[in-house]
């Protein structure tokens, strides 16, 4: 199985209320004292993969376009014992909407072979548009499944639904978009991974390279954090009991 | 004037459904409804390409299928897509939808570049519409179905032309009722601290306020509760009349899921947690201390 | 007088069989000591050889005097030395030639002393036999062996009373006034046994008395009683620094990061487990033991030592269970009487689960990645870097040149409501007392002190070399900080990564203004100190904070003795069962004292203590402040909630 995973390189979405910032010109979150991190969907794919790998065998490449700082992510996914690695360059200074970002990823699968399951995330924790995988399903002209959790061979593919799961027959190649499970909790590295991680070779390209332009899909006009302040009435037990019966009650 | 297709997974008699109908009254009413009865991916992608063209704008609940579909919808059409809209409206002929970004932190307003506009919406955040049909005219309200397939895998994919196909559906135990749907909500966090808290305490109460059960992320992914009982930015968006938050620390993310959300009372150990900060009324102090009085204090109330 | 002297050997014939039993005992005894020493040097190097003057200071106080240990374990050491002594004196008369047995040496140190510290002996093995088998105390272990050991000692101080009873009596002995007991001892047999009885009665016992010493010594080094070379030898080569240095740095190049096998310890961690006597004192002092969980420092000491030799891998032959379970709060490294690390080997066991492994609790990989993410443990926490600093006048470290020290803060004042309070009391104090300080605010970044105890060197060393860099860059030369944890990491472990910085806690400083008159005293009051472990065991910090808060009631276990709050060692950051909390035990001895306020000087102590309190406190309402609040109290009035 040649496995792909996506992975995103994104602002910490922990970072607290207080400091949390928008640039009004660039209508986009202020970086601030944000650290960056994975997204925890793309965390959860990668675990999904090796888990799949262990059943399947085969290899993992893992996959990212950002800023040249997402070198780390791909340098922890490494470290996770992922096979090979490879990242996109985005020198724009404008933030890519989904089609751009699924044709980028498009062009850079292509260079780098033939993928039987391509996974992402279901969506990544600052834009969350929940599309890229979608839209590079269209790109590749392979068949999408979204939400799952997991992956067997013959290619059974569980997601989740509302009211529960289903599991799906898929033909390779399929674009699988991964969400948050208590099985895929993404695996805490060995020390010496780490070390070893970084001394590997990782592929370069920049988006002029993969020859993608910029697509006019959708734009960002307003950007705005709500205020809200609730003042919170600490009572007694007798009291919460009144107020949750009335409220019930309707 | 547009053309505004609404496609519906699952009943049009739906609470989601009838919010799909009341954006779309927003927008200036819809022409017509898709109603597709029995998903199976491809089929009925192929189906709704066709049914879909020469719309302007499609709208869609935040199903799991609709949002499956949405995107790849989208760009087949030649369109645009953009998910879990809250509001919409036209502005210089084009569509744009407000939706929130970074984990709850902050609302988007986004503009749509190419027509079609896919987009799927927290229909229930919408007043109740009135969806269009037959009586209307032809292909006013039409049914897709799209198991023409029987969903036992005794042909193969090749020799059906498929590339993927459902096989099996589960349900996990519990209510019928849909959490998006729910009254009243009784929700648990971290701080329960294992499956029994959520068994012998909160389920219980919930039983006593009518209300359903619910879970924050860390606790589905600890395993206690199963996924379907998660709220929050990748979870259930709900909009109860009460939402009981115990042992939930408030994260934005999980804030999120419930905006909507008419009353907020919270229950937590920790006086800081910023789940107080949203909530209209609530105790500092320790579930397993509470619980057990509220449940009696209700009983009493009751009776 | 001059001629005062016994004859040696009276009574006895062919005295060659015992220089014949002589060569197996010393090759039994040698062979096994030289089997331990070759264990020994399994181990990886180790630099205890340094400094001899305080080592053997040490020596006398704790192998000599043996301050930590009971009277009558000093009694039995001193009568043992003294009776080897009485021996050698012999051997020497016997096989050198000298004639050191004569007159006043004969008189008081070989009959009268000699005399005395025998029946001393015998009196000490019965009150270590009443402890053990009447008292019982939970720490001891129960082992043949150690009945064995003791019944041994008895029958060799018994028999020598015996054998001089009977020689005195028997031969008129004219000083037999000099040998009180033994003399009396013979009086009384002297009244209904024959002088011919007696000589057939001396013979055997003679002999009984040799074959019982000198299988004694052979089993020696097979048994706990090994001690009597290995715990000197361990004194000796102890860790000279305070405890909160005892943990090593790792050497990344090796293919195993913690220890999984013997070999992984040093030559000294191995030492350490052939000086353990069993006397569980480090269990009894151990706050995880106390509150019922399965952590015990001397059992994890034992089942190192008794790993058999060929495998020696650790995990497999205990549980990891115990491990995590750990606060690093060293009572155990404290109580031992014979300078046992018991911790450190806890810790190094944790660094093979979390670096080699990579498995270990859940609550500390949350934490451990959260410090990966973004530079502090508290996943989830919407507080900021300087949400204390709200309305105070806080200069950043970049923009300003007269600052005399930096203030850091810590993750755990910062980032938990509660601490903010206490930070906030503290700048106060600072400004009040026109002490120019600067912070680095949201530069700021974990010391990796939880990392380090958690067992993640790799991490603690990354945190440590940017800490360091940052400092440096920003030409710091003085560090003061209220969390006793960074002030132990940047006082004792940053030093080794170029960080040569002035550390103070903040009560050091503080009692320091008040001395000068810079800030109001704190009126001695109703209020009993919570020594932290990390400022007062591990960094023997504990009048300064007294000061500060004007602490006048002590808690039974204070100052080194402290019982931990258990939050340290990663603990803070996992679930302990509702049952076995460490915090709760240490509340309800603070609740005890009747006091006012329980005052603490660290982040951890004051979460863990304020949540003990408010699970224990019934009706009875105890106030939980930072020694700089109480000390804000008296100079300013209540800190408002900012």
């Amino acid at each position: 199985m040649n496995i792909l995973v996506c992975m995103k390189q994104i602002l910490d979405p922990e970072v607290p209320a207080r400091d949390f910032r928008i640039d009004a010109a660039r209508l986009e979150a202020d970086r601030g004292s944000a650290n960056l991190v994975t997204n925890i969907f793309c965390e959860n794919a990668l675990e999904t993969a090796l888990q799949f790998r262990e059943k399947a065998g085969g290899t993992i490449t893992v996959l990212s376009f950002g800023a040249p700082g997402a070198e780390d992510t791909l340098r922890k996914a490494l470290a996770m014992k992922a096979d090979a690695a490879a990242l996109i360059v985005d020198e724009s200074d404008t933030k890519p909407n989904p089609l751009t970002a699924a044709r980028v990823l498009a062009a850079a699968i292509r260079k780098l072979g033939a993928f039987d399951v391509i996974l992402t995330g279901r969506e990544a924790g600052d834009w969350g548009a929940g599309q890229t995988g979608a839209l590079l399903a269209e790109e590749l002209g392979v068949p999408y499944v979204a939400f799952a959790d997991t992956l067997d061979v013959g290619l059974r593919i569980k997601r989740q639904t509302e009211s529960g799961w289903e599991i799906l027959e898929a033909q390779a190649p399929v674009v699988v978009s991964i969400t948050n499970d208590e099985h895929n909790v993404p695996r805490i590295p060995k020390v010496r991974d780490v070390m070893m991680a970084h001394r590997q070779p990782l592929t370069q390209w920049s988006v002029a390279e993969l020859g993608v332009e910029a697509a006019d899909y959708y734009e960002v006009v307003e950007l705005a954090i709500p205020r809200k302040e609730t003042r919170c009435e600490l009572v007694d037990v007798d009291t919460l009991a009144r107020r949750l019966a009335e409220v019930a009650a309707g | 004037m547009s053309e505004i297709v609404l496609v519906i997974f699952g009943s049009p008699a739906d609470r989601a459904a009838l919010g799909l109908a009341g954006a779309a009254e927003q927008l200036g009413g819809a022409a017509r409804a898709i109603v597709v009865e029995e998903y199976q991916p491809e089929p009925v992608l192929d189906a709704l390409v066709e049914a879909c063209r020469g719309a302007d704008v499609v709208l869609l609940s935040n199903d799991t299928y609709s949002q499956e579909v949405a995107p790849r919808l989208a760009h087949r059409l030649g369109g645009a897509c953009v998910g879990d809209g809250t509001a919409l409206s036209f502005v210089d002929g084009r569509l744009r939808v407000t939706r929130q970004v970074y984990g709850g932190k902050a609302n988007a307003v986004i503009e749509l570049r190419r027509t079609p506009a896919v987009v799927w919406l927290r229909a229930r955040s919408f007043a109740p519409g009135v969806i269009p049909s037959e009586s209307e005219g032809p292909g006013a309200r039409v049914v897709l179905r799209g198991a023409s397939v029987e969903p036992h895998p005794h042909r193969s994919l090749a020799t059906l032309g498929m590339t993927t196909r459902i096989i099996e559906r589960n349900t996990t135990g519990g209510s019928e009722a849909r959490l998006e749907d729910a009254r009243v909500i009784v929700s648990g966090g971290r701080g329960i601290g294992g499956p029994e808290g959520f068994a012998n305490e909160l389920e219980p109460l919930a039983k006593l306020l009518g209300a359903q059960l619910a879970a924050s992320r860390a606790a589905c992914d600890a395993g206690w509760v199963p996924p379907t009982w998660q709220v929050g930015q990748t979870g259930k968006k709900v909009a109860p009349e009460l939402y009981l938050a115990i042992a939930i620390t408030g994260a934005s993310q999980h804030m999120a899921g419930i905006s909507e959300a008419k009353t907020i009372a919270a229950i937590n150990t920790d006086p800081d947690a910023p789940i107080f900060k949203h909530a209209r009324f609530g105790i500092v102090d320790d579930y397993r201390k509470v619980v057990p009085l509220l449940r009696q204090k209700l009983a009493e109330l009751k009776s | 007088m001059s001629t005062a002297t016994r004859e040696i050997y009276w009574n006895i014939s062919y005295i060659w069989v015992m220089y014949a039993l002589l060569v197996p005992t010393l090759g039994i005894g040698v062979w096994g000591m030289g089997r331990r020493v070759v264990r020994w040097r399994r181990g990886g190097a180790a630099a205890r050889f340094d400094r001899p003057a305080a080592r053997v200071r040490r020596l006398l106080d704790h192998s000599l005097a043996q301050r930590k240990n009971p009277i009558f374990h000093r009694l039995l050491t001193y009568g043992f030395i003294i009776l080897t002594i009485a021996t050698i004196v012999v051997a020497l008369d016997a096989d050198f030639g000298t004639s050191i047995m004569r007159g006043r040496f004969y008189l008081w140190f070989q009959s009268l002393i000699v005399d005395v510290f025998g029946a001393l002996v015998l009196v000490s093995v019965g009150v270590a036999a009443a402890r053990r088998y009447v008292a019982r105390p939970a720490k001891l272990v129960y082992t043949n062996e150690a009945t064995l050991i003791l019944a041994a000692i008895f029958i060799i101080a018994l028999t020598g009373f015996l054998i001089e009873a009977w020689r005195i009596q028997a031969t008129r002995d004219p000083w037999a006034m000099w040998s009180p007991f033994g003399n009396l001892l013979g009086r009384a047999f002297g009244a209904v046994m024959s002088v011919e009885a007696m000589r057939v009665a001396h013979r055997g016992m003679w002999w009984l008395h040799l074959v019982v010493s000198f299988a004694f010594f052979a089993w020696l080094p097979y048994t706990k009683m090994k001690h009597v070379v290995t715990s000197p030898l361990n004194i000796y080569t102890s860790n000279l620094a305070p405890i909160g240095a005892a943990l090593k740095s790792v050497d990344f190049e090796r293919e195993r990061l913690g220890v999984r096998k013997l070999e992984d310890f040093t030559w000294k961690d191995l030492l350490d487990l052939d000086a353990c006597t069993e006397c569980g004192k480090c269990t009894d002092a151990c706050p995880a033991h106390a509150v019922g969980k399965s952590l015990s420092p001397r059992d994890i000491i034992l089942q190192l030592r008794d790993l058999p030799e060929g495998s020696g891998v650790i995990q497999g032959a205990s549980a990891p269970e115990p491990l995590w379970e750990c606060t690093t709060c060293a009572a155990c490294v404290e109580a031992c009487p014979v300078f046992i690390e018991q911790m450190p080997k806890i810790v190094d066991m944790r660094r093979h689960l979390v670096m080699d492994e990579a498995e270990f609790p859940d609550g500390m990989q949350a934490a451990v990645l959260s410090l990966e993410k973004r530079g502090h443990p508290f996943s989830g926490t919407q507080a900021t870097r300087l949400d204390w600093a709200d309305g105070l006048d806080i200069q950043h470290v970049s923009r300003t040149q007269d600052a005399e020290l930096l203030f850091w803060v810590g993750c755990g004042g910062a980032l938990i409501e509660r601490n903010q309070k206490v930070i906030r009391a503290t700048a106060r104090l600072l400004q009040k007392a026109n002490v120019k300080f600067a912070v680095l605010g949201r530069e700021e970044k974990c010391s990796g002190d939880p990392a380090r105890r958690i067992g993640n060197e790799f991490l603690f060393e990354m945190l440590a070399k940017e800490n360091v860099a940052n400092l440096t860059k920003y030409k710091v030369r003085k560090v003061v900080t209220p969390c006793p944890h960074c002030f132990n990491t940047f006082k004792n472990e940053y030093p080794q990564y170029g960080g040569m910085f002035e550390v103070q806690h903040h009560s050091e400083l503080l009692a320091e203004l008040v001395a000068d008159g810079k800030l109001a005293p704190a009126p001695s009051a109703s209020v009993t100190f919570h020594d932290p472990c990390y400022l007062g065991r591990q960094n023997e910090v504990y009048e300064a904070p007294r000061a500060v808060a004007g602490a006048s009631v002590e808690m039974e276990r204070s100052r080194n003795k402290s019982f931990c709050c258990g939050g340290g060692g990663g603990m803070s950051f996992v679930d302990e069962p509702a049952d076995k909390r460490v915090n709760q035990e240490r509340a309800a001895e603070a609740l005890a004292t009747g006091a006012d306020v329980l005052a603490t000087g660290c982040p951890f102590c004051m979460t863990q203590m304020q949540d003990g309190i408010n699970a224990r406190k019934g009706a009875r309402e105890m106030r939980v402040m930072d020694v700089a609040e109480v000390l804000w109290e008296a100079n300013d009035g209540p800190e408002p909630h900012p």
